[in-house]
């Protein structure tokens, strides 16, 4: 019994040995933050997960920290995880401290799309300043339906995340409803990313730090490379063309039209003539075949 | 540097489940309960186990490079009881004991908005 249990023991140790951290790393809006670190022995194993976090940690505001942001990775790049928005929540104190004895409390759920086509479930909560009939609610929850899907239908995902996240969604939803009756308070309590459009589907991928290094040696080779021929193109700089249809000149049985038209048809130093082939030749404009025959031998002979 | 994790406690009224992962919650770094602490089934839900099972767990996770712990407490839920038990106090107060860093402290017993009947029937359990 006992050999056993140490046996299994050791071999968890091996398997978390086998094991190595990535650094999750938020979206762009909010300025690529790190998230945390998360570990795995396989980093396909990393794509689809989830990691929430509050919005006082992305952003170290502290008015913040009842939000929790979740994050999904969706492409790994060497020890780095990219991720996507895909919803928030709030704490449950935070809710609970807001709902008070004779005031109304109104919540909705409302799912609308944004520019790009993202399906995006929303669910406002607002606390009313008394207690409210329900035909109140009932216009209030129409108002804010309103706003909120013309707010989503002119901005895409992450202008609407941060309308939401930084509070200025609610703020427009409390303004927009003081006319039906005033608000003490209005906070979207809840979102969730349903479903991403075609186009702006990601394949998610792991490119692995070995990837990643040919990928750089790849550029830079293409680099050194682009850097060699534009050297070689500045020695090789197309001379002048007179100066051609002068070298061309010495070159037996080939008068100045003849060079002209040698000039005109993409060769300019006698080493491409003496490369190209007879049929080649007689492919520029207006050398035939006794021509080309002849410049060919010239230059063979 | 340390890093973070997530450190998840389930305390009913007859058992404390402590379990560490990292902060996807997809990774458990450290698993560890009441009843793996006390003898007695009926301690397992007692404040002197989960403190415990606080501290095997943390252990494991320290070797483990972990440093700092967001704690989620949870209770039963759903139709059963939505108190967390006497266990969750103990199991917080030993993670702050053994020297890791906490960071939030939330509550994330789930709550249905309507639920299904508890069981129990209408005149209740009758000891």
């Amino acid at each position: 019994m006992a050999k056993k249990s140490r046996r299994a023991g050791r071999r968890v140790k091996d398997k978390w040995k086998s094991k190595s951290w990535y650094r999750i790393v938020a979206p762009d809006i909010f300025d690529e933050a790190v998230v945390g670190e998360t570990v795995a022995s396989d980093p396909e194993s990393l794509l689809g997960r989830v990691s929430e976090i509050s919005l006082q940690d992305l952003t170290g505001d502290f008015s913040r920290t009842h939000i929790k942001v979740k994050l999904k990775i969706n492409g790994v790049r060497g020890g780095e995880c990219k991720t996507r928005f895909v919803g928030h929540n709030m704490t449950s104190d935070y809710i609970r401290r807001l709902t008070r004895r004779r005031q109304s409390k109104l919540e909705a759920v409302f799912t609308v799309r944004t520019k790009e086509g993202y399906k995006v479930r929303l669910k406002p909560l607002s606390i009313t300043n008394k207690r409210v009939s329900s035909s109140v609610k009932r216009s209030l929850r129409k108002k804010q339906h309103q706003v909120i899907s013309d707010m989503a239908e002119n901005s895409r995902l992450g202008e609407l995340a941060q309308k939401i996240l930084f509070g200025e969604l609610p703020k427009k939803l409390a303004n927009e409803c003081k006319s039906i009756y005033p608000l003490k308070q209005v906070e979207i309590k809840k979102s969730e990313v349903l479903s991403v459009p075609k186009d702006e589907e990601i394949e998610m991928k792991v490119i692995t730090e070995e990837e990643l290094e040919e990928e750089k040696e790849e550029e830079e080779e293409e680099k050194e490379e682009r850097e060699e021929k534009e050297e070689e193109e500045e020695e090789a700089k197309v001379p002048s063309k007179p100066e051609v249809i002068e070298q061309f000149k010495d070159i037996k049985g080939v008068g100045p039209t003849t060079a002209e038209k040698l000039y005109e048809g993409g060769y300019h130093t006698i080493q491409q003539l003496t490369d190209a082939s007879k049929e080649e030749l007689t492919e520029v404009e207006g050398i035939g075949k006794a021509v080309s025959e002849t410049i060919y031998k010239a230059l063979h002979d | 540097m340390g890093k973070w994790g997530i450190a998840h406690v389930y305390a009913s009224y007859n058992n404390v489940v402590i379990t560490i992962t990292d902060i996807t919650g997809a990774e458990t770094l450290a698993r560890c309960s009441g009843g793996m602490v006390v003898r007695q089934d009926k301690d397992q839900a007692s404040p002197y186990a989960a403190m415990g099972a606080a501290q095997k767990a943390v252990n494991d996770v320290k070797e483990k490079g972990i440093t700092k712990l967001h704690v989620k407490v949870r209770a039963p839920g759903g139709n059963k009881s939505k108190s967390p038990g006497p266990g969750s106090q103990a199991a917080i107060r030993a993670f702050a004991r053994s020297g890791v860093k906490i960071g939030t402290i939330e509550d994330v017993t789930p709550v249905p908005h309507d639920s299904t009947r508890p069981k129990g029937g209408r005149r209740g359990r009758r000891v």
